[in-house]
């Protein structure tokens, strides 16, 4: 965007969106809209259409009905996907990875140029891994990984920022700190955070608004986290002492 | 001074080099190509230094190790990206192709009176290969192995099949297809320039992109890079680079130098740019001081090329585990 967004700026919103493939749905029609500085939690079972819907809202799956409308064509939208969608094989150090989050063009002689150093230096600061700029990416832990991944959303001058399942390989002190690191983020710019994850505690300590999508029932819940975990769908699926742990089913 | 090893294959297009070759014109020996019928003479000599300078001084031997050099060096670079891919069979696959478009362009100009360079006839196949092995893995609902095995075993049994028609100029096909790293006409020393300075080009200016689409292609797409342009392009040079490297060295020297460099590369090289570099030196090395080497103690130049390559790699790897194990003890915690 032109400028940064003021909060409770619409920056995105899907309308009647069914979500699925091969034209088959997985779940009812989901109206969402995603405004400047909120922190968005998605719960759901594995399997629940949760990543699909992730991968609809950024355009890397089509939608089977309905449609998502960015606010403007400049909305910067930065992903965190899960581990099976990264070649972690590259010979990159950590340091590098975080430069891809500023990364927007494709070329050196495009007008967008690499991150800054200071950019990335403080994105790396930011998520607490300055420790680990230097070090090849794939030589880290599973949890190192997922934490310089973040410091690359960090870095990235992004809108909305999506995350998938984005602390699911870290230890529970990693996972707080994740958190905090996302929550101070937020207050730093307005930027619109939407993270999945099985951990209810945590998504309900940070988070201020909540979708839940159930396959099965099926049933799609929106609104503000107090609103869906005290909703009978939530009640049903994961109980009143859901919140105290990860939640794995 | 002993006479020269048999004319390459393909001497319809080499035949100024046979002229020059000939027993009483001849410095000295040029390398074996493999394919010779008659046993060397017990009192043979291998040949030597000045054998080579005189080669070389006559300009016999420049050209071949400056194309060696070149296509070893853009072939190496070009390899890691292959490799990082997991595709390093795509270029034996194309490769093949090449191979039907030349065996189709014969038979074009045999049957139809069409007349089609065979190497244009290489390269368009070349970039119908490369466009369905650019297909995305779910548009076609297989795996691009599936792909990379349909193109190859589909383009080898039609080059056979067409080939069985045009007979008469089999030897030609051989030539134009495999090439001969042993003589370089002209032509394709600068085709093969051509290419490697697209190439290295290409790679500069696109580097960042390239990466972030290899490492993660999502990620690439919704930080609104062109994923697939970039793919297509990478896929359309490696076509092209192997097209017209393989007509000049030979396919097997070019399938070593697209695998085995970036191989040895990555096992030592901890940074990808780095390890372009470093797998473009030793692609170098190896089509440089292989040609050398086939020289001196008379191989054949494509497999002394691809051995030299073998060799790199296995230097290599003992070094990256050799560095494994000391940063293992390294880092091995003192008891207190």
């Amino acid at each position: 965007m032109n400028g940064a967004p003021s909060p409770e700026t619409e920056l995105v919103s899907c309308r009647a969106l069914e979500v699925g493939h091969a034209g088959a749905a997985l779940l009812p029609p989901i109206d969402v809209a995603i405004r400047a500085g909120e922190f968005w939690a998605v719960i759901g079972r594995n399997g629940s259409g949760k990543t699909s819907w992730l991968r609809t809202l950024l355009g890397l799956l089509p939608p089977v009905k309905g449609r998502v409308l960015p606010q403007n064509a400049a909305i910067k939208f930065a992903y965190l996907p899960q581990k099976s969608a990264i070649d972690e094989h590259y010979p990159l150090l950590a340091r590098e990875v975080v430069g891809m989050g500023a990364q927007r063009g494709w070329s050196f002689l495009g007008r967008e140029r690499a991150a800054s150093r200071a950019e990335v230096e403080r994105a790396l600061s930011e998520m607490g891994v300055t420790a680990l700029a230097d070090r090849p990416f794939r030589q880290l832990s599973e949890g190192q990984k997922q934490r310089v991944l973040m410091a690359r959303i960090a870095a990235s001058s992004a809108d909305v920022a999506i995350l998938d399942e984005p602390t699911s390989a870290m230890d529970a002190v990693a996972e707080r700190e994740a958190f905090e690191h996302l929550g101070a983020l937020r207050k730093r710019r307005p930027l619109a955070i939407v993270v999945v994850s099985h951990y209810l505690g945590l998504l309900r300590e940070y988070a201020d608004q909540a979708l839940l999508l159930d396959r099965d029932t099926p049933a799609v819940v929106v609104g503000s986290v107090e609103q869906v975990f005290g909703h009978d769908a939530f009640q049903r699926r994961y109980g009143d002492d859901s919140c105290g742990s990860r939640v794995s089913a | 001074m002993t006479a020269p090893a048999a004319s390459p294959v393909g001497s319809a297009d080499l035949g100024a080099f046979d002229q020059l070759l000939a027993p009483e014109a001849a410095p000295s020996s040029a390398p074996a190509t493999g394919l010779e019928l008659a046993p060397p003479p017990h009192d043979h000599l291998a040949p030597g230094w000045s054998e080579f300078s005189a080669g070389w001084q006559l300009g016999i031997y420049q050209d071949p190790v400056l194309c060696g050099i070149l296509a070893g060096a853009v072939l190496g670079m070009l390899g890691v990206f292959v490799v990082l891919r997991r595709a390093v069979f795509v270029t034996a696959a194309i490769s093949q192709s090449a191979g039907l478009g030349v065996v189709l362009a014969f038979a074009l100009q045999i049957h139809l009176a069409i007349a089609l360079p065979p190497v244009l006839g290489a390269l368009l196949a070349s970039l119908v290969a490369t466009s369905l092995l650019a297909l995305r893995s779910e548009s076609l609902r297989r795996a691009r192995e599936s792909m990379v095995g349909f193109c190859y075993i589909g383009a080898s049994a039609a080059a056979i099949l067409v080939g069985d028609r045009i007979a008469q100029e089999a030897h030609d096909v051989a030539a134009i297809l495999f090439g001969t790293a042993v003589l370089v006409r002209p032509i394709d020393l600068l085709l093969v320039a051509i290419v490697a300075a697209a190439a290295f080009a290409m790679v500069a200016v696109s580097y960042r992109g390239l990466v972030f689409v290899g490492f993660d292609p999502e990620g690439a797409r919704v930080h609104g890079l062109p994923v697939r342009a970039i793919e297509l392009s990478l896929w359309l040079l490696v076509a092209v680079t192997v097209s017209v490297t393989t007509r000049a060295i030979g396919a097997l020297p070019v399938f070593a130098f697209a695998v085995l460099p970036a191989l040895a590369a990555l096992a030592v090289v901890e940074r990808l740019g780095r390890a372009l570099i470093a797998a473009a030196l030793l692609g170098a090395a190896a089509g440089g001081l292989g040609y050398l080497a086939a020289f001196f103690l008379e191989f054949p130049v494509g497999a002394a090329q691809a051995a030299l390559a073998v060799v790199w790699l296995v230097i290599a790897l003992a070094l990256g585990s050799l560095r494994t194990t000391l940063r293992a003890r390294l880092r091995r915690p003192v008891a207190a």
